[in-house]
């Protein structure tokens, strides 16, 4: 035994040479620590590659674009952010943006135009291989610099003048142009610091940033901590640190939060909703998300306009809301509640007489000899409530029977291209709050219209107002397009836009929330 | 005095492990040449085995063996991640074709096939599994070594509780054999088994974390966080344990040997323990193989429901991202781990039962 006796000795000498882990408080004060849950890891860091909205959240209040959205305005102006103001020439085709004097990075050095360009060329870098270098392939050669047909970046729409403000000219007018400069991708950067540390740029101890907080900690598929950056040009952030959580589960986070170790967690299992709702710190609020349903113009029967009217008029949104009950609003026109465009009164609406009629008028007076019709949907709980619901009143409203079919996220979005289904589940959220961004994609050229449903008429609303500036002239047009879309061609019928819930706890104040989600925290307040 | 020490050799070392064990698991982080050490013990340990018991062609064969079979899995998942329909950069939002080419070209995507599969293959042999799609930058094999630490605690506590629960309760029923607690055991087993995580924990995190605060139900941070996911997990294991380590001990009970034993007039404890027991163990060992390689590489249900920041997410959302390389990269890592415990076992066997050959 004396071999263990000496294993017990060594082992206890050991014991105490250890060092304690990391708590899960990172030794930070409750009283001056905002604690939330992103979910899950951040897949990247760089604002200029990453695509997802949980880097976003972490970037959103690491850094800064040029301009940001001013969510106290009801159709979602903009206001300045490192350009101190901005101007339009030449129908919304040349911009300039005067940029903020006095702004420092928080290694102490002053930001400049130079790193606003620098961060567009290298998202439009065609080694970079950004997803969404397309946000700015509005600028005259930016899509060729991305082809690499052209390979000098002067030579793209954008200049520095001798005035130091930054020029773009664009390839055809975009009057919602400001809006993507929202966006964390067209963030500038500094090539200097990418360049010293590589692809570890973006770890806390080498990233270097301009917002109001600072990226402390990040404890991969832990945790991340933001601290208030005392450098930040503007009013500095009122709570010192900020706790981002990575938890996976919902009802996990649910819990955290209602022992206080959590003070806001969203998103929340919907199938709670009912429960949740009467808890106190309940908040639900309008987002900008289409819920859709796409039909296969090419296919039939949904070939025929009347079939496709029939079927838009026999389900009830509302009946889909209700159930849902999570404060969604039902849609029946093209453009989400909460932004410019929104015309509730077009579409086709809830109509079971009409519906019949349409049916009838397509040769199927006895429903039972429709073709199978096939509705699909990924993979997912609320879908398939939803796609269930729809089934139940097809066959209440018109007597038809529909197949209902569901497959895993990716082969689903394959689906979509190679075979697209009768009738299909889509979203669309918003990249920037013009109606331009929901309607575009309905296009016949938008690769993303699954449809096969093209209108030329369609298609010229759609390009001529982009190029307008008068906010009156351009809202007509996107009822009219809306009116064509959802009216009388009816490749789709919309079925709500969306809502974001979330539980706060009563000492968090000022707590953002908008229509776009974008959550920034420097005016969040403890008490 | 050699011989004494010999002896001593195999219980020590369980012990030693079972000291780093309860160390770690109150939550000291140990320094690395600690476990250097140990591993050097353990790897040193295992040769003096493999040379005594003159198995060096065994184990030599086993290796090879070995070799083809990560190489066949490795051929496997590349060839159908490229049958699986959907692409990794495939969206709601459809890109622009001049970005997806950037894409394929950064990812060397748009070679031919082959090019790929051998460019992945010399890839694994310096076991560079290249960077991950979705987490952009990250080397595979960085992502593997940061998530595997807190799986393989968890997975070790939940091993070692079920052991520890397991074979007593087994033993212990057998020898009350149609009594009383033998029934009660086989109760509490039975629902044991039949009773999944996704129950489990959170009516655990329900009573401890919610109706009495007194553990975290979350994160993996110390001795407290540990406690509700190790229980969670170890449950299950330790029922089968129990039911199995019954089964075997009262085929055991039932065999001349031990009727000799008793005939000696040795104690009822003295049989149990130094003829049953060891002698039973071999049907809980051929439950252990695959047992050790799933707990060691996590539990998805137990990671994300514990927020643990564990190897078992990247099993799942690997594939639903369609992750090629961090796919691959589980894949080889789990299959590892299966066939290293599959042959600690076989060894085990003729351990435990020195009728059982090698060759």
């Amino acid at each position: 035994m004396r071999l263990s006796l000496w294993l017990v000795v060594i082992s206890s000498l050991v014991a105490l040479s250890c060092t304690k882990k990391q708590k899960a408080e990172y030794g930070l004060k409750h009283e001056e620590t905002l604690k939330i849950n992103i979910t899950s890891e951040p897949p990247s860091m760089d604002w200029s590659i990453s695509t997802d909205t949980t880097s976003a959240e972490i970037q959103d209040n690491i850094m800064e674009g040029l301009v940001e959205y001013n969510f106290s305005d009801p159709e979602l102006g903009l206001m300045p952010s490192l350009a101190k103001e901005w101007t339009s020439s030449n129908n919304a085709q040349t911009w300039t943006f005067t940029i903020r004097e006095g702004v420092k990075w928080n290694d102490g050095k002053p930001f400049t135009a130079q790193h606003v360009i620098d961060g567009w060329e290298r998202l439009l870098a065609p080694a970079t291989a950004s997803q969404y270098a397309y946000f700015l392939f509005g600028i005259k050669n930016a899509t060729k610099f991305n082809k690499g047909e052209v390979k000098d970046f002067k030579d793209v729409g954008v200049k520095i003048n001798e005035k130091g403000q930054i020029v773009v000219q664009l390839e055809a007018p975009q009057s919602y142009f400001p809006y993507l400069l929202t966006h964390h991708c067209t963030y500038p950067v500094r090539l200097d610091v990418i360049k010293k540390h590589g692809d570890k740029w973006t770890e806390p101890k080498n990233i270097v940033t301009l917002g109001p907080y600072n990226l402390k900690i990040w404890d991969h598929d832990k945790a991340i901590v933001l601290e208030r950056n005392e450098m930040y040009y503007g009013e500095k952030a009122k709570t010192k640190n900020i706790l981002a959580y990575m938890i996976m589960e919902k009802s996990t986070a649910i819990t955290l939060f209602e022992t206080g170790k959590l003070d806001v967690q969203t998103p929340l299992p919907s199938a709670e909703l009912s429960v949740l709702k009467k808890k106190p710190g309940y908040k639900e609020n309008g987002y900008l998300l289409l819920y859709y349903y796409g039909m296969n113009t090419s296919k039939p029967p949904m070939n025929d306009i009347n079939v496709r009217k029939a079927i838009a008029h026999a389900i009830d949104r509302k009946e889909i809301t209700t159930m849902l009950s999570g404060g969604q609003k039902p849609m029946t026109s093209w453009v989400p509640a909460g932004m410019f465009g929104h015309e509730p009164s077009v579409g086709t609406g809830f109509n079971p007489g009409k519906a019949k009629e349409f049916l009838a008028k397509a040769g199927f007076k006895d429903p039972t000899t429709m073709p199978k019709i096939e509705l699909a949907y990924n993979t997912n709980e609320d879908h398939k409530r939803i796609a269930e619901n729809v089934q139940a009143q097809l066959k209440r409203n018109l007597g038809i029977n529909v197949e209902i079919k569901n497959e895993e996220w990716k082969s689903y979005l394959g689906k979509l291209k190679s075979d697209t289904p009768h009738i299909y589940r889509m979203g669309w959220v918003a990249d920037f709050p013009d109606p331009d961004n929901f309607l575009n994609l309905m296009t016949s050229y938008s690769d993303n219209n699954h449809t096969k449903w093209g209108n030329k008429e369609f298609d010229k609303i759609i390009n001529q107002a982009v190029s307008i500036n008068n906010k009156e002239k351009r809202r007509s047009l996107y009822t009219q397009a809306q009116k064509i879309l959802t009216e009388q061609g009816v490749p789709v019928i919309p079925i709500y836009s969306g809502v974001k819930h979330a539980l706060i706890n009563k000492r968090v104040k000022n707590y953002p929330v908008n229509v776009m989600d974008r959550r920034k925290y420097k005016k969040v307040v403890l008490q | 005095m050699i011989d004494k020490l010999k002896g001593l050799a195999f219980p020590a070392l369980v012990l030693w492990i079972l000291i780093l064990t309860i160390n770690s698991f109150l939550g000291f982080e140990m320094a690395p040449p600690v476990l250097w050490a140990t591993g050097a013990v353990i790897l040193f340990a295992f040769a003096v085995y493999v040379f005594k018991m003159k198995i060096f062609s065994y184990i030599f064969f086993r290796f090879i063996e070995a070799f083809l079979t990560l190489f066949a899995v490795a051929t496997f998942t590349f060839l159908l991640l490229r049958v699986l329909p959907g692409g990794p950069f495939d969206q709601e939002k459809t890109l622009p074709p001049e970005v997806m080419e950037n894409i394929a070209k950064k990812y060397n995507l748009d070679a031919p096939i082959y090019e790929q599969y051998y460019d992945y293959i010399a890839g694994v042999f310096t076991l560079d599994f290249g960077e991950s799609y979705k987490y952009i930058g990250r080397p595979i094999t960085e992502m593997l070594a940061e998530s595997m630490p807190a799986s393989i605690e968890l997975g070790i506590y939940s091993l070692i509780l079920a052991f520890l629960i397991g074979i007593p309760a087994g033993v212990w029923a057998a020898s009350r054999h149609n009594k009383f607690t033998d029934r009660l055991l086989m109760f509490f087993s039975i629902s044991g088994v039949a009773l999944p995580v996704f129950v489990v924990s959170p009516v655990l995190i329900l009573i401890f974390c919610y109706k009495f605060e007194l553990l975290p139900a979350a994160m993996w941070s110390g001795t407290a966080y540990y406690i509700l996911p190790v229980l969670a997990l170890g449950t299950r294991p330790a029922a089968t344990i129990a039911r199995l380590t019954r089964a075997s001990v009262l085929e055991v009970i039932a065999s001349d040997y031990i009727r000799t034993a008793k005939a000696k007039g040795l104690s009822e404890t003295a049989v149990l323990f130094k003829h049953v027991l060891k002698n039973s163990l071999i049907p809980v060992l051929t439950y252990a193989g695959p047992l050790v390689a799933g707990l060691l590489s996590g539990s998805f249900i137990i990671e994300q429901i514990h927020a643990i920041p564990g190897l078992a997410k990247h099993f799942v959302a690997s594939v639903t991202n369609r992750d090629y390389p961090l796919i691959m990269g589980v894949t080889l890592l789990y299959s590892a781990i299966l066939i290293t415990s599959n042959l600690l076992v076989d060894i085990l066997y003729s351990y435990f039962d020195p009728r059982i050959k090698l060759s």
